[in-house]
């Protein structure tokens, strides 16, 4: 009964014994070929955007333009309103604009 | 064209040279990863993985070891990827059953028929196969070797970069493991 196991385990061993190579499948380099042509090109290009140190320069880029623009934008903003400020005023003095206004208050009327 | 040949008009990015490269290694590629994956569709697809690896990183050959060893220790680490991805697949699976969310019966591969095998073994190369799947990866990774590839020991070791005794050391234990889950298979 062993022996009977013992044998059709070593015959189930041997069974790989002087096996024949599988044969490749067809066409297998112009497959590769197809593979290499789809994957190849796009990794260089898409390994650029991907990598961390690309990744990080550009979000710093954006945060810094972020920053720059709303404290330049604020300091600005002020400029620009005391400018206008003072020319609306100046003009308004020089055409005598306040005056006009008085002229045709309609209160002063009744 | 001879190896060193070979090597650098690889480097220099030839494209005659890589036809060269994959007319001469495929078969030996493609065999190697079909006996660890044991699917033709799976070994083909190892089997351009490799290529491919080969076409980017020959720059980091040094020559140190034969271009077949380093085409060897690609294929079956890739081979042995994908069997871990497969086994992580069927984990996956098997949770998702678990709880519910797909109710498909988890994919079990078919008996294992090498065409390479004559017809009246076909039988028992198949239990072998079965059995051989259940080995650790180094086992399997060794007697794969040996006995698809009919590669000696010293060329296995310089592949797994280990010593001789290791090998012969994992051949024994593979051959020790394989006859306890035949035992099992049997009764």
């Amino acid at each position: 009964m062993n022996n009977d196991r013992n044998k059709k385990i070593e015959e189930i061993l041997g069974s790989l014994d002087n096996v024949q190579k599988a044969a490749v499948p067809d066409f297998f380099y112009t497959r590769l070929k197809v593979r290499m042509e789809k994957e190849l090109v796009p990794v260089t290009k898409k390994s650029l955007l991907l990598r961390p140190a690309f990744a990080l320069s550009a979000l710093a880029a954006v945060l810094i333009i972020n920053a720059f623009v709303i404290f330049k934008g604020d300091t600005g903003k002020s400029n620009i309103s005391n400018n206008d400020a003072e020319t609306i005023q100046s003009l308004a003095a020089e055409y005598r604009l306040n005056d006009n206004i008085n002229l045709y208050d309609i209160n002063q009327d009744k | 064209m001879n190896e060193i040949e070979l090597i650098q008009g690889l480097k220099d990015g030839d494209e005659t040279s890589f036809k060269c490269l994959v007319d001469a290694y495929q078969g030996r590629v493609f065999n190697t990863a079909f006996g660890i994956v044991q699917n033709a569709e799976d070994a083909e697809d190892v089997a351009q993985e490799v290529f491919i690896q080969v076409y980017r990183s020959i720059h980091t050959f040094k020559g140190e070891s034969k271009l077949s060893t380093w085409l060897y220790r690609i294929a079956t680490t890739r081979a042995l990827d994908l069997l871990r991805s497969r086994k992580s697949k069927k984990r996956f699976g098997f949770m998702q059953r678990l709880f519910g969310d797909n109710n498909e019966p988890i994919h079990e591969l078919p008996d294992f028929n090498h065409p390479g095998v004559a017809m009246d073994r076909k039988e028992n190369a198949a239990k072998l196969f079965k059995a051989i799947a259940q080995l650790p990866e180094n086992q399997k990774m060794a007697f794969t070797l040996h006995k698809l590839e009919e590669l000696s020991y010293q060329e296995i070791s310089e592949i797994m970069q280990t010593t001789v005794p290791a090998v012969e050391s994992l051949m024994h234990r593979a051959k020790q493991n394989l006859r306890k889950i035949l035992e099992k298979e049997i009764d």
